[in-house]
């Protein structure tokens, strides 16, 4: 009996304890509170890994936060899974958010879970869309037009067509198949073709080694395209390691810093970037918008999408000097 | 005598795997792209950085343990070298030394937890998975980290070549392995206390009773196994040069277990030699080579691995089993 007492007592402080530690990342705008409001209107913005990319939209949170006084709960799933998310919205949800701003890891399985939340919460999708569920808007880039812009300037850097392969991390995911469908379709009829896409689960090693691999197996490769943000900087790194640089063209997408380099140095054609700040910085306004009623900033589409931007060599410069002061790096 | 048919049975498997995949490649494409130069510049670093880990992993498996900390401590290693190089401005002779020590810190501390916390192998670095992977996170706060252009003779560890020019085929990282095989064969073959961790594995009591001196092998060969964790660590974040602190290395502990046995390390402790841990190896890496260059697709290349693990650990039992019967019956 005593020895159940104290198992039971154990656990309890250990949830206790964990209740205590495990305190979200928060954007307190302790600065820019109205003095007027006594509880800040709260919302969260769930991400669904954690990478510099994220680092940008959580920014442009900061830049609402400020400007709105919402208070904005910034969450990352460490290990990147569904099933993560899930936990992590449950919680927001008793934690008392009045809306959830996430970017969901399979759309597809998770539409009961999106409606359990868009039941409890204001419920909005960014960065990856779940039109199935019953979320308010979809905040982001539309990926199927992300990839025909990358098809577009494809067809600029390679005017007499040629053999061209696919990286991405997984093809599971939706924005890899909507951009790969873009550049497909947006590369219709001019002359450059797909050999093959490989995928790497994410692992940078091997999204090297893959790069390596396809210059083995095909040495008529005019191009290389990454579809994730790793898969830039791993291309680049596999083409140097193979001595090919300069020989073989680079697309690639996201601005992580050796990508960009790489665009500097010219051994990078150009890549496709998203704004990650504008997702933050919207999702934010919306969600406070919502919470006080006001539905106007929902378009009849439900969809507010952001338009891509393609960095090369001529503007390189001006948006990484932009990139560093949002992200605070120097 | 078995020990070297062992070794040898690994050769000829990796060999015939070789030529098969030769025959194959030239039926199908009329070229034998498996043996260009330019893919065995591309497979031997790989098989030096794995094969380190596999190294440090066959130390503790023959002791009868087991570390499944590997991949989080790589992770943890580069990470931590990377920060004090580009964060602190330490210069690279401080930097590295720091880093190996907090890897044979990691190792040995293990070590003490096994033998006087008298704790399981496997929960003990279960932990350590966990653990090491959180600090890796926390430092960084979730960003990307590298090494950047700043220190070509890292890269050059990393990924080089003797000479570094576009056509040797001496790799710096292989050229690493071999050199560290000696001295782990060295000490495990050649040294009384080599012979006692044998010992140990086979029969822990039996190793007691005979005075061996138990706990203090056991933590050394726990160190051991973080230093050579830290080495492959530190040159696999050389040649990548981008670490993402939640992917980088996750998984490397399963790779290097796999590479320990099927070299003929046993998980009940006592059997193995570093000849078979750097051919297991180096089937794995080329294993994984096959894949993409005979354009296999992606979804199907753990299915070849965990296969192949499994039919080359069958064939070992199978032969080992049959040289016992021969003993006996002659």
């Amino acid at each position: 009996m005593i020895r159940t007492l104290g198992a039971i007592a154990m656990v309890a402080a250990v949830a206790l304890g964990c209740g205590q530690s495990a305190k979200p990342e928060k954007t307190a705008p302790d600065s820019a509170k109205p003095a007027s409001a006594k509880k800040a209107l709260k919302v969260a913005f769930v991400t669904n890994n954690a990478s510099d990319f994220w680092k940008i939209a959580k920014a442009g949170t900061e830049k609402a936060s400020a400007e709105l006084g919402t208070e904005v709960v910034f969450r990352i799933p460490s290990t990147g899974t569904a099933q993560e998310q899930q936990i992590i919205v449950q919680d927001l949800i008793t934690v008392g958010v009045s809306g959830i701003a996430i970017s969901p890891k399979d759309p597809a399985n998770q539409t009961a879970m999106l409606n359990k939340a868009a039941a409890a919460v204001n419920l909005v999708t960014q960065d990856s869309d779940a039109p199935e569920s019953n979320r308010i808007c979809y905040i982001g880039t539309d990926n199927y037009q992300a990839g025909v812009a990358a098809g577009e300037f494809l067809k600029k850097t390679l005017p007499g067509g040629g053999k061209i392969m696919l990286f991405v991390g997984t093809l599971d995911a939706q924005n890899a198949v909507d951009r790969k469908r873009g550049i497909e379709d947006a590369i219709k009829g001019s002359g450059i073709v797909i050999v093959d896409t490989r995928t790497d689960e994410t692992d940078r090693v091997k999204a090297k080694r893959n790069t390596q691999d396809a210059l083995v197996t095909h040495r008529d490769l005019a191009c290389l395209v990454g579809l994730w943000s790793y898969n830039g900087p791993s291309i680049l790194s596999g083409v140097r390691d193979s001595g090919k640089l300069g020989q073989v063209k680079i697309v690639c997408f996201d601005e992580e810093e050796e990508a960009l380099q790489g665009v500097k140095d010219g051994y990078i054609a150009g890549t496709i970037v998203q704004q990650p700040y504008e997702f933050g910085y919207q999702s934010v306004k919306v969600l406070t918008a919502l919470a006080k009623g006001d539905t106007s900033v929902i378009p009849s589409s439900k969809q507010i999408i952001i338009p891509v931007k393609v960095i090369t060599k001529d503007n390189v410069d001006a948006f990484w000097t932009e990139l560093k002061r949002l992200t605070g790096k120097h | 005598m078995v020990k070297f048919r062992k070794v040898l049975g690994l050769i000829v498997l990796l060999t015939s795997l070789i030529v098969l995949t030769c025959l194959w490649e030239r039926h199908a494409h009329g070229a034998i792209r498996f043996l260009t130069p330019q893919n065995l510049r591309n497979l031997l670093p790989w098989i030096g950085l794995f094969g380190i880990l596999s190294l440090g992993e066959a130390l503790v498996i023959i002791t009868g343990g087991i570390d499944l900390s590997v991949g989080s401590v790589v992770a943890l290693v580069g990470i931590i070298c990377a920060v004090l190089l580009r964060d602190f401005g330490w210069p690279v002779a401080a930097a590295i030394p720091a880093s190996l020590g907090i890897a044979i810190a990691v190792g040995g501390w293990h070590g003490v937890l096994i033998t006087k916390g008298r704790m399981q192998p496997f929960v003990v670095t279960l932990c350590g998975l966990f653990f090491y992977r959180g600090i890796a996170r926390l430092i960084t706060g979730d960003t990307t980290r590298g090494f950047g252009a700043a220190y070509p003779h890292l890269t050059w560890l990393g990924s080089g070549f003797i000479p570094n020019d576009g056509s040797s085929l001496v790799s710096v990282p292989f050229v690493i392995l071999l050199v560290l095989a000696v001295g782990v064969g060295a000490y495990l073959h050649f040294s009384a206390q080599g012979r006692h961790l044998f010992a140990l594995g086979a029969s822990e009591d039996a190793a007691r009773f005979s005075g061996i001196p138990i706990t203090r092998l056991k933590i050394t060969a726990y160190a051991l196994c973080g230093l050579l964790s830290g080495i492959g660590g530190l040159l696999i974040a050389f040649n990548v040069n981008s670490l993402g602190p939640t992917d980088f290395g996750s998984f490397y502990e399963l790779y290097a277990i796999a590479g320990a046995v099927l070299g003929g390390c046993s998980l009940r402790g006592g059997s193995g030699n570093v000849a078979g841990v750097v051919v297991g190896a180096s089937l794995i890496v080329v294993l994984k080579n096959l894949v993409n260059i005979l354009e296999i697709p992606s979804q199907l290349e753990y299915v070849v691995i965990g296969g192949a693990i499994l039919a080359g650990v069958f064939a070992d039992e199978m032969f080992s089993r049959r040289q016992a019967g021969i003993r006996t019956t002659a």
